[in-house]
């Protein structure tokens, strides 16, 4: 019989409701294993869902000290340490705040948060696990791959070609209605020049022209435009090839990403970088001291006090984020370094480079529900309410997960599937989560090493028997 | 066997109180300047009222503290002449005697272990009391040989908020909470099914005999009585487990007494600290046996009856070092899969280890110290990384609960473990 034809018993009800509609939810919010991952597409976990109101006082420290400060002065602060208070301080929502602290600087490239005095991009980097990342030049690498990632090469381009155009074509309007993504996009096209009259030649000569530019290696990426018979424009990739097919391993990899880059950015008008490192103790974890003395070394080099450029100007800015065990392991290392005078961990004062970085409250617990709730409900008139959780059943989620993020989510997320299956539960209080919880509890429980289950030895059995 | 368990002496102090009182005899026979000797020692040795507890004192003690040091004075000097360490004249000046200087000298030149050990054998000797102890403890848990729990669960791990406990029904719910959990514990690490209401109501109208709880169930109580109640119930119930469960017949103050100057000297174990358990546990770390088998125990006390008492303590030898290294690594992985940090707090994985092999805190504290020595050097299959949080008197903590373990010279608290891939522990696992 045809198949096309046949027809099933029954077919698909037209409507049905949504395990989560009678919370008015798409579906759930939490994510059901809570860590950050910025590449997921899931906003669950990829940092997007995030209450600032949260981190408020942490974030104000780090514009008042980093953001908004002029990164010309070169007696700026180029190091900060952002510090976990607890040692056990997983999951306090760290990395959740340095992507967004990423994007929040990235979104105008910081000329609105400090008043035009400062353009400044941000990238993220987190230390491979496993002691993967063990010398400064393996971190060296990864920063560079956020810079790529950041594509903040690919905006320098566009201003340098956008400066040229302006300066040699002062009365063209070029640009009318059209976004950033579309310029980036139309600027690297030979064929666009071609449409509108201007020779790419003539933009890449005055763009060599660059006071900043000036004294840059002859093979730096930028070179390659000055090729007359087979014009090639300048892309991020090429930078990325340059890096990657460099001779040698060490010295050049750091005059490029810490002075003629630095010269690249400058000349396309940014006057400092962020650079946010997460889970720094990834690096000292499995370094011997002697490695940690060297990394501390190369650091101060690159960042205080070495012939870099960037060392000069104070163009990068490092902002690391530490746990609470971190500064011991690091301490001797630091000290013998030099970098302990430069931006101390145990300051006699206090002082503005250690952004201390806090337990949640009873408080925070609510917007950090109220935010996950807000991004997944079907009717959006009203986004205040923590329904289905109750004031009550939010006190309790938060103190049975020790105000961490982390487990406030999962929490919230178990408790959520459990209350959707459930029949007749329309809100989730105290004693719904009271319940629940020995079951949460129980599912812990299991993995724990019991006593009664532990295995010891037997020293009767050991003494007879030898 | 003998089923009763000789005693001795009430006062609660633990082995330094011996070499205090020593040491101010040395220094003094008129009573009294030993005693103000004695006073000064103790506060130089952070000595409380148990070594435990820390407390910070003022300059001036008061009036019932005075009376309690005199008291504990007194106790000390009672039992040190019943084991020959000193001896009083007619006029009550004291004297030590050629064991007492013995035993001094022995502090100074072989250190605390040899102190104890001496009066070890001085107590075993008079009383026996740690032979009766030990073996009441093998005979009582056929499964986990010599392991005795005493469970106990404050209000607020039953989930009772202390705000919410105001009347005597209150209480009464906790209670009820508290007998079916203590009953869950017994079934499952004992196999015993036991009813505990009965126990239970005692208690209850003990409490209202007491004046400590109204006699209507819907009054509230005293709250400033609150501690006073929930130490009741603990007492109540520790007491109800070392006679019904376990069958000793002494007093719980004198139980705890003799195991704690017992894990003093190494031979029993106790604590309230074991991760994922919350009360006490006691367990022997020492056997009492006419021979031993196995080189890893050292014979402490000769028995009339040709026993011995043997300490359990295994060298530092290559088939002892993995037997550690693998018992670190089974710690540590167990109290991260919960905590899930790097670094874990090393008095909890203490616990775990000294467990799993029945050794005492200061050969587990030894043993570290040979395995980081040897991390160091880079001669140890596994990569240890031992730190300082915050000690003690970093925080604000007025109390000293647990004894620090000192590594490498250095006190640490918490410790992080990395086993690198393809090493022999990896085939072992595999």
């Amino acid at each position: 019989m045809n198949k096309l034809l046949r027809k099933p018993l029954q077919s698909a009800p037209t409507e049905m409701m949504g395990k989560f509609e009678k919370f008015n939810l798409i579906e759930n919010p939490f994510p059901s294993s809570p860590y950050v991952n910025q590449d997921s597409t899931d906003q669950r976990i990829n940092g997007k869902v995030y209450e600032i109101e949260i981190r408020k006082k942490e974030l104000e420290q780090i514009e008042n000290v980093f953001l908004k400060k002029s990164q010309l002065n070169p007696n700026h602060l180029r190091l900060g340490y952002i510090i976990d208070e607890s040692y056990i301080g997983r999951g306090n929502g760290k990395s959740a705040f340095l992507v967004n602290l990423q994007q929040y600087i990235n979104e105008d490239y910081c000329l609105d948060i400090s008043n035009n005095i400062n353009k400044c991009f941000a990238v993220y980097v987190v230390p491979e696990a496993g002691g993967r990342t063990k010398t400064f030049l393996s971190l060296v690498d990864l920063i560079f791959e956020a810079i790529l990632k950041s594509n903040v090469i690919e905006s320098c381009l566009a201003i340098l070609r956008i400066q040229s155009i302006n300066q040699l074509y002062p009365n063209r309007q070029l640009f009318e209605n059209m976004n950033e993504e579309e310029m980036i996009s139309k600027l690297s096209e030979i064929e666009w020049y071609k449409q509108n009259q201007i020779d790419y030649n003539d933009i890449a000569n005055a763009i060599l022209l660059n006071p900043f530019l000036q004294g840059l290696p002859a093979d730096f990426p930028l070179y390659r435009e000055r090729n007359r018979l087979f014009l090639n424009m300048t892309m991020q990739k090429d930078f990325e090839g340059y890096y990657t097919q460099m001779p040698g391993r060490g010295r050049e990899r750091l005059d490029f990403v810490f002075s003629h880059l630095v010269q690249f950015f400058q000349s396309a008008e940014f006057n400092g970088a962020f650079i946010l490192l997460d889970d720094f103790e990834r690096i000292p974890e499995f370094q011997s001291a002697r490695q940690k003395r060297d990394f501390a070394l190369e650091l101060r080099s690159c960042i205080f006090d070495g012939l870099y450029t960037s060392a000069k100007t104070g163009f990068y800015n490092l902002l690391m984020v530490l746990h609470a065990g971190v500064p011991r392991l690091i301490s001797d290392a630091w000290a013998e370094a030099g970098m302990e005078n430069r931006a101390s961990f145990t300051p006699r004062t206090t002082s503005n480079h250690l952004i201390p970085f806090g337990k949640l409250s009873r408080e925070h617990t609510t917007l950090l529900v109220k935010k996950y709730l807000s991004e997944y409900r079907i009717d959006t008139s009203n986004l205040q309410g923590t329904e289905p959780f109750s004031e009550d059943a939010l006190s309790r989620i938060g103190e049975w997960s020790e105000y961490n993020a982390a487990k406030i989510l999962k929490m919230a997320y178990d408790l959520l599937e459990k209350a959707a299956l459930a029949e007749g539960v329309t809100t989730i209080d105290e004693a719904f989560v009271s319940e629940a919880k020995g079951v949460l509890v129980g599912d812990l429980e299991r993995s724990i090493p019991k006593i009664e289950n532990v295995d010891s030895t037997d020293l009767l059995k050991k003494a007879s028997e030898g | 066997m003998n089923n009763e368990i000789k005693i001795a002496h009430k006062g609660f102090y633990l082995l330094e109180y011996f070499f205090i009182l020593l040491r101010s005899i040395e220094k003094y026979s008129e009573q009294d300047k030993v005693f103000g000797e004695f006073k000064i020692l103790k506060k130089q040795n952070f000595l409380g009222e148990s070594k435990y507890k820390r407390k910070f004192e003022t300059d001036e003690p008061s009036k019932t503290q005075q009376d309690r040091y005199h008291y504990t004075f007194r106790e000390v000097i009672e039992e040190a002449k019943t084991y020959d360490l000193i001896e009083q004249d007619a006029l009550s000046n004291l004297r030590l005697t050629v064991k007492g200087l013995d035993l001094l000298k022995l502090i100074e030149n072989q250190g605390v272990e040899s102190f104890n050990n001496y009066l070890f054998t001085c107590m075993e000797q008079k009383h026996g009391t740690f032979r009766s102890i030990i073996e009441r403890l093998y005979a009582k848990n056929q499964y986990k040989p010599g392991l005795l729990i005493f469970p106990n669960y404050s209000p607020r791990q039953l989930d009772f908020e202390r705000s919410n406990v105001k009347t005597v029904e209150d209480i009464i719910r906790y209670s009820h909470a508290l007998t079916a959990k203590l009953q869950e514990d017994i079934s499952s690490n004992l196999g015993l099914v036991k009813d505990m209401s009965p126990h239970n109501k005692t208690l209850i109208n003990r409490l209202v005999e007491n004046k400590l709880l109204p006699s209507s169930p819907s009054e509230d109580f005293n709250p400033i009585k609150y501690n006073v109640i929930i130490k009741r119930f603990r007492d109540f119930w520790m007491n109800y487990f070392l006679k019904e469960i376990y069958g000793f017949d002494i007093p719980l103050t004198t139980f705890d007494r003799w195991i704690y100057r017992g894990k003093q000297i190494g031979i029993i174990y106790a604590t309230e600290f074991y991760p994922y358990f919350s009360g006490r546990i006691v367990y022997p770390t020492s056997v009492v046996v006419s021979k031993s088998a196995s080189q890893d125990f050292n014979k402490l006390f000769n028995y009339e009856d040709g026993k011995s008492l043997y300490i359990h303590k295994p060298k530092w030898n290559d088939a002892n070092q993995d037997k550690f290294v693998n018992a670190l690594v089974t710690a540590y992985f167990d109290l991260r899969r919960t905590y899930r940090s790097y670094f874990i707090n090393l008095l909890a994985m203490r616990e775990l280890v000294c467990y799993s092999m029945k050794i005492s805190e200061r050969l587990f504290e030894t043993f570290l110290d040979e395995a980081y020595k040897l991390n160091l050097a880079d001669e140890l299959k596994i990569k240890i990384s031992l730190e300082v949080d915050r000690l003690p008197e970093e925080t604000t903590a007025m109390y000293l609960k647990q004894e620090p373990v000192m590594v490498d010279k250095k006190y640490r608290n918490i410790i992080a473990i990395n086993v690198t891939p393809g090493d022999r522990f990896d085939e072992q696992a595999a």
